[in-house]
């Protein structure tokens, strides 16, 4: 048993791990950067360390900084949450080095999930569905690229080998695009991820995001908890994520839960992952790629199968065997995400500040995951999230009429939020139908010339 | 351990703050509460933020919750506020020193273990009157098993020694006060 853990993380993440560690009796050390000393996590952890400046290169990024808190504060554990270290090698194996234990999956899984194309060679070798697309090890030179479109045709997507977030990925519908786009992705790339390495996947559209939670141990036994479709999306980043998706069938549900955990089982994968999957039409999915850590739609997942994933990824680095069979995962009702960013709805942009009134929604099936609280400032320095709504219910429809009326009592004042696009969202009939793709939100604001980027504020919504 | 202990010792650090003000100030702000029956005051002026509380520490509490419990109170809740409180004054993560415009504050650079010596037997680099050259070592964190030598910024005389030898240090917390000649 872990006697003291370390929170590697800020924000909301920060604070889910630390519930779950009390819950679990172990005690939390949180840290935190000069811009984040009135930070909630900082407060609600048994202990707190100021652990470098407001630049996440100078403290949530830097690994010295991060250990040498762990170790001079007597932790025995480190959970990196998402974002931030979360997907680093060298973070997960420089904490086995110092004699702490990574919560999440070995060094090594890390980094063969981390590279993509790799990634890609091991799924095809094993029978997963992959996207046709660059072989080998992936492209560095415009030519190779241009040689590999030609293969493919178009449109082409091009990703960063070393890539995630969005970073470094761009669509080329011909040619021209190609040769315009990929240095500047290639740019993007090297700025995010210290790597020129790309590749190309056929760009298939009209597509749904369907991915897989996967929950294995140490002694190789996987289980996966159905899926979550997070095809609302704007520029590569989810908004709104939800389970199951609304157009699986039980049959597709089985076939690409079992590809998802022959992707864990084949590389020895253990603790929490996610493989994502492209899904065209109800029955044609591709392997995406596997997130190696606990993701930010965490919660729906665990609001339907009642498995508290956070807890679950603590017991499985504690060496615990999964308490749970595949045929014993069961499947209530339908939840929903919405994520809720400090941002102005009509621009797009991030809108950090005081929020000088706070009041979260309840009641039955409404769950808030924030770090919010009345006074506190949105620091300029980090990622614009600043809560999660998470709602539960028996079916699609009452989940959407439950979050209407939760997101209409939600009070955030002082600060500008994405919640008007949530509940404009939510009456749009073919999101109530379920029918969307991953370019549900670019061609519905096209169609909405109040929420078009630089609209004029004077125009009236 | 609990939550709560850094936040009653931050309320005391936002006291202090008080003192800035004047004696008599404090007396006018004291008997105004007691004709009002007011348990908790908080003023913000030029000079500062001064909070008074009247009657025992547990009395406080029950008060302060007491003023905010249609708005969701919580002991987190609690805390946040003493803590915003002394937010403004540019303090860093242990606290406010006050400093003398000739004297130059040495804070750690990095988290780690705070010592006075290159050794646990070896003379200690200063103490309390030492002069010191600029870039003469003045004490080390240790990081991650590495001897960090922390370097004096300027010639001139510790005349303080904040941190004690061999605790935990955060990034940003003050180490000695050393006054530049």
């Amino acid at each position: 048993m872990f006697k003291k853990l370390l929170v590697a993380n800020r924000g909301t993440i920060a604070i889910r791990i630390i519930r779950a560690c009390r819950e679990l009796g172990i005690s939390t050390v949180a840290v935190y950067s000069t811009a984040d000393k009135n930070a909630l996590h900082v407060r609600m952890a048994d202990e707190s360390v100021c652990i470098g400046p407001p630049a996440a290169e100078d403290s949530y990024l830097n690994i010295p900084a991060i250990l040498s808190a762990a170790t001079t504060f007597g932790a025995d554990a480190v959970h990196p949450g998402y974002g931030f270290l979360s997907e680093n090698g060298d973070f997960a194996e420089a904490c086995q080095r110092s004699g702490l234990n990574f919560v999440g999956p070995r060094a090594r899984h890390i980094r063969l999930m981390g590279d993509k194309p790799r990634a890609r060679r091991i799924m095809k070798r094993a029978g997963v569905p992959v996207l046709p697309g660059s072989e080998g090890t992936g492209v560095t030179e415009l030519r190779e690229a241009q040689a590999d479109a030609k293969r493919l045709g178009y449109p082409v997507l091009i990703k960063a080998a070393a890539g995630g977030g969005g970073k470094g990925m761009r669509i080329a519908r011909d040619g021209a695009e190609l040769t315009r786009l990929f240095p500047l992705a290639q740019g993007e790339a090297e700025a995010s991820f210290n790597s020129r390495k790309m590749y190309l996947e056929k760009y298939l559209e009209p597509a749904r995001h369907v991915e897989f939670q996967i929950l294995a141990d140490l002694q190789r036994n996987a289980i996966h908890l159905g899926e979550r479709d997070c095809s609302i999306q704007r520029r590569h980043q989810k908004v709104i994520e939800e389970s199951p998706c609304p157009i699986l069938t039980s049959r597709m549900r089985e076939k690409m839960g079992k590809a998802a955990v022959r992707a864990a089982e084949v590389v020895g994968y253990s603790n929490v992952g996610t493989v994502e999957f492209l899904l065209a039409g109800s029955d044609e999915f591709y392997f995406i790629e596997m997130n190696t850590r606990i993701q930010v739609e965490h919660g729906v997942t665990e609001m339907v199968t009642g498995v508290d994933l956070v807890k679950e990824s603590i017991r499985m680095a504690m060496g615990e065997r999964l308490g749970l069979k595949q045929r014993q995962v069961k499947f209530d009702g339908v939840s929903m995400e919405f994520r809720i960013y400090a941002e102005d709805p009509e621009r797009h942009v991030p809108s950090p500040g005081v929020v000088t009134n706070h009041h979260p929604p309840g009641g039955l099936g409404v769950r808030v995951e924030t770090a919010l609280y009345d006074g506190y400032r949105v620091p300029v320095h980090y990622d614009p999230l600043i809560a999660k709504l998470i709602v539960h219910a028996g079916t699609r429809a009452e989940v959407i009429a439950r979050a209407k009326a939760a997101l209409r009592e939600y009070v955030i004042d002082g600060i500008k939020t994405n919640i008007p696009l949530h509940l404009k969202i939510l009456h749009d009939p073919d999101f109530n139908r379920g029918e969307f793709t991953t370019d549900f939100l670019s061609r519905y604001e096209a169609a909405q010339p109040e929420a078009a980027p630089h609209a004029p504020v004077s125009k009236a919504s | 351990m609990s939550g709560n202990d850094p936040a009653r010792r931050r309320v005391a650090v936002a006291g202090r703050h008080g003192e800035q003000m004047e004696v008599r100030d404090l007396k006018a702000l004291l008997v105004l509460m007691r004709d009002y029956g007011l348990v908790e005051l908080e003023i913000e002026d030029k000079k500062g933020k001064v909070r008074l509380v009247r009657g025992s520490a547990d009395h406080a509490e029950a008060g302060s919750e007491a003023r905010v419990a249609g708005r969701a109170a919580s002991p987190i809740k609690m805390a946040i506020r003493h803590v915003e409180a002394t937010e403004e004054e540019g303090t860093k993560a242990a606290g406010r020193v006050e400093l003398a415009p000739n004297q130059k504050l040495i804070e750690s650079p990095m988290v780690g273990t705070f010592y006075r010596a290159a050794s646990p037997d070896a003379v200690p680099f200063v103490e309390e009157g030492s002069s010191v050259r600029k870039g003469q070592p003045l004490c080390i964190i240790e990081a991650m098993k590495m001897m960090n030598e922390i370097e004096s910024p300027a010639a001139g005389r510790v005349i303080r020694i904040i941190a004690e030898n061999g605790n935990p240090i955060e990034y940003g917390q003050p180490l000695m006060i050393l006054e530049v000649i």
